[in-house]
């Protein structure tokens, strides 16, 4: 699933952009460049998938394919996909991921859900020592506070919440063998939970895939959770509202109460660039965000046309083939997208 | 009330374990303790009762975030409300919470970095403590593998006009680190509670190999034991890669068998716990990450696939086994030249004269010298003491000093070679390095003085618990409904 996912990647990205693009991707990095790609080659689904991955293991899967020759990459780190390469990324099967919505936040999901179930398991047996599964103080608080509300002790919430969740799962359309999975992530009164390296070897797969096939089990579950109450509210906070990184928002702010850029530079002692970073990023992610106050319509017009004609969205391209347009200008147009 | 009947109140238990009341009744007294129990003979509660009696707050500094979680929850699982772990856990709000009411907790415990900040002793300086506990003493000593330096400026902070009785506790030190902990902690003549190190229903195996032959056979010989015998039992080895060459191994012959090692995450580390003490597993094989906090009593065996890098670690790693009190059996596979390798990791993580080097042109360049530990040139443990040390003496002092350390190390691991290629009982030996003389042989004492293995090492039954995976509406049911 890891190649796979990285193929569809590298696929999106053709000739665009280095390597690396897509490990920053996959990190979920938070920097204007990362986020505008997600943005401009439609990849929210595979944001912040693996905010761990070390880049050794990145390296290795790209070494690999370059000797499938699946890739050809320049020692700038540019890349293109080989005609192999692309059909075998077209043979890959749509991945229902969300990144770009829960950012990592799944697990905060799971490590509530894990840990009010690894509970209730206990408080049925009547053991009232054990080791939580979850070390996080704020996720024990959390559970906690939502164990008392339902009054766990009168046996009606394990229940209430084994029906939701029995409910929820046989709907997923996700494949029965991954839904075993992530029910052996989770632990209870003598129903340890199994390792990573326990489903792997069962699977006949890797770690990595593993991993992969829970989160988007997860994503798939969070999307699908309206109408089950208790999970409902153990998946409070999960998906992302504000989309625009803190520090866009912060820009956002002052640029809504009338402030130019080189005002906002000013205030918040960031340099122009980066303010022009986040107003590109509001321009992607604020469906009302009009981009008219920096470029005419024309120019815009200009922009989409050089870019089907080139076949490109490349900024150094453009920005050649154009003329007489500024970078800003030309990444808050391909931000917005045609209209 | 009693203690014996405090002891029912809060705890349920109803006896004093060996060590538990006399010395509860020293510090009552107001006297300084100095308490070394093995693991698992309850230390804790020796201030966990007292705090009940005191009617003041009791202070635990704890150097381990993992362990302290541990025990706030351990008093929380008893009912006891009044507890906090001030930490580096709590939010800024949280913190500040905790300090203002700090004094209505009956138990606090903190980390040493914490209890050196500024406002943290200005709100204790208000307060009347009614004891201050130092939990694993011995990473005081410099000598020690878990040396803290923030530890040694407690020492400092402790040694304040008017405090109240300080209870030292750790579960092995030898003399040296003793005597280090009572000039640390400038304790005034403590009473000192020393429970006998020995473990007559551990049998004390040794296996000798030849150099050449080394690897192969030594390897054969674990995993021919490990798949003809019973277990539950750990296998140490040295290296993370060795701890999966071996599971896997074990693995494929059909054994219930995890690795453990840092490696891994929380959660998985805990799966495999757990599954150990379900009996779902037969050997754990682990670096010496494994143990701490485990408490199984029915290991039987616990080998060594190499010697470790000192006695210390062999005492506490062996002591594992046969806390039920049935007999158990400890064996150390040794093959000559074992302790070069055990050299290189005592040794592996020390700072070195480099790091000195490398700390000082950072700071000449404005630089923060912690950003070594962040490119990952030096591990955590090496970076603390370095840093430590520079901010107290000369680099020449400093340098002299990390000398020593590996001097130290490596007679250490001498000192263990010594007990292992011995001609004489080697439990009489182990009890000597501590200091301490054996009262009474087993019959079953050691390779020298010639034990069984067989009784021990029973049949391995053919499948330990059946685990098989069940579907997942199968599963969820158990988890949650139980049937
Ligand atoms: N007097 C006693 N009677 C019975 N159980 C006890 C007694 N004292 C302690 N225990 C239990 O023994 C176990 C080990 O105690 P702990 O303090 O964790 O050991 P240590 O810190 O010495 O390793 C704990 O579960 C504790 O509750
Ligand atoms: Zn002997």
């Amino acid at each position: 699933m890891f190649h796979q996912i990285l193929l569809q990647i590298f696929q999106k990205l053709n000739h665009e952009r280095t390597i690396s693009a897509a490990y920053h991707i996959l990190r979920g990095k938070r920097s204007g460049q990362t986020i505008q790609d997600i943005g401009l080659f439609q990849l929210h689904p595979y944001f912040g998938l693996l905010p761990k991955l070390p880049r050794e293991v990145f390296d290795e899967t790209v070494a690999l394919f370059q000797q499938y020759s699946w890739l050809e990459v320049q020692a700038s780190g540019h890349y293109s996909c080989t005609k192999v390469g692309l059909q075998r990324a077209a043979q890959t099967p749509e991945f229902l991921l969300a990144g770009w919505y829960y950012r990592g936040n799944e697990h905060l999901f799971f490590g509530r859900l894990s840990l009010i179930i690894q509970s209730l398991s206990y408080h049925q047996t009547n053991t009232r020592s054990f080791t939580p599964i979850s070390k996080d103080i704020h996720i024990q608080a959390w559970v906690r506070q939502f164990l008392l509300e339902h009054h766990y002790q009168q046996g009606h919430l394990q229940k209430q919440l084994w029906a939701e969740c029995e409910q929820a799962l046989k709907e997923l359309p996700v494949c029965e063998e991954n839904k075993q999975l992530m029910v052996y992530r989770l632990s209870g009164h003598q129903l340890p939970g199994w390792t990573w390296q326990q489903l792997a070897m069962e699977r006949k797969e890797t770690v990595l895939d593993c991993q992969l096939a829970f989160i988007e089990l997860l994503h798939v579950w969070l999307n699908s959770i309206h109408g089950y109450p208790l999970l409902q509210q153990i998946a409070e906070g999960v998906r992302v509202q504000a989309l625009l990184t803190d520090s866009a928002q912060q820009t956002a702010f002052l640029y809504e109460q009338g402030y130019s850029i080189d005002q906002i530079a000013q205030i918040r002692k960031l340099k122009q660039s980066t303010i022009e970073d986040h107003i590109v990023e509001m321009a992607m992610y604020e469906p009302n965000f009009s981009i008219g106050s920096f470029v005419t319509y024309g120019e815009a017009a200009k922009v989409w046309q050089a870019s089907k004609q080139y076949q490109t969205k490349k900024l150094k391209i453009l920005y050649e083939v154009i003329g007489d347009m500024s970078y800003f200008q030309l990444k808050l147009v391909l931000a917005k997208g045609e209209v | 009330m009693e203690l014996e009947q405090l002891l029912v109140k809060h705890f349920g238990y109803t006896s004093f374990r060996p060590g538990q009341r006399e010395i509860i009744e020293a510090i009552l007294e107001g006297q300084d303790v100095l308490a070394l129990l093995p693991t698992g003979m309850g230390k804790s509660l020796c201030y966990q009762l007292t705090g009940y009696v005191l009617q003041k707050p009791v202070l635990v500094i704890s150097p381990l975030l993992a362990l302290m979680q541990d025990q706030v929850e351990e008093l929380k699982r008893f009912g006891e409300k009044r507890v906090v772990a001030l930490n580096s856990f709590l939010t800024a709000h949280e913190k500040r919470y905790t300090l203002h009411f700090l004094e209505q907790y009956r138990f606090i415990f903190t980390s040493p970095e914490m209890l050196l900040q500024q406002q943290v002793q200005d709100k204790l300086a208000q307060m009347e403590l009614g004891l201050i506990v130092v939990d694993e003493a011995h990473c005081i000593s410099q000598w020690g593998f878990d040396f803290r330096p923030d530890y040694l400026r407690i020492g400092q902070w402790l040694s304040m006009e008017k405090r109240p009785p300080v209870l030292a506790l750790s579960a092995t030190a030898t003399e040296k680190v003793m005597h280090d902990i009572c000039q640390t902690l400038s304790l005034n003549r403590p009473f000192e509670f020393i429970y006998s190190v020995d473990r007559p229903n551990i049998r004390l195996g040794r296996m000798m190999f030849s150099e050449k032959a080394e690897k192969a056979e030594k390897a054969q010989w674990a995993l021919q034991h490990m798949t003809t015998s019973t277990g539950p039992g750990i296998l140490y080895v040295a290296s993370r890669k060795r701890a999966e060459q071996y599971s896997q191994a074990l693995l494929q012959a059909g054994v219930h068998t995890a690795a453990y090692h840092a490696g891994y995450g929380a959660e998985d580390r805990q799966f495999i716990q757990q599954q150990f003490l379900d009996g779902e597993l037969d050997w754990i094989v682990a670096t010496n990450a494994f143990g701490m906090g485990i408490n199984k009593p029915d290991i039987r065996q616990v080998i060594h696939e190499t010697m470790p890098a000192n006695v210390a670690n062999y005492m506490q790693e062996i002591g594992r086994a046969g806390r039920d009190g049935q007999p158990a059996l400890a064996i150390l596979l040794y093959a000559d030249g074992d302790e070069e390798l055990a050299k290189f990791v005592a040794t592996n993580d020390l700072p070195t004269a480099h790091h000195v080097e490398r700390y000082q042109q950072l700071q000449q360049q404005q630089l923060l010298p912690s950003q070594m530990l962040k490119n990952g040139e030096i591990g955590e443990t090496a970076f603390r003491v370095l840093d430590y040390w520079l901010q107290q003496e000369s680099v020449e002092q400093v340098v002299q000093r990390l000398n020593e350390l590996v001097v130290e190390k490596y007679r250490a691991v001498d000192e263990m070679q010594k007990i292992i290629t011995t001609k004489a009982c080697i439990r009489t030996q182990l009890l000597h390095y501590f200091g301490q003389h054996l009262k009474k042989q087993p019959v079953q004492c050691c390779e020298i003085c010639g034990i069984q293995y067989e009784d021990v090492q029973q049949e391995r039954r053919k499948q330990v618990k059946d685990i098989a995976m069940m579907s997942w509406q199968q599963r969820l049911q158990q988890l949650l409904l139980g049937t």
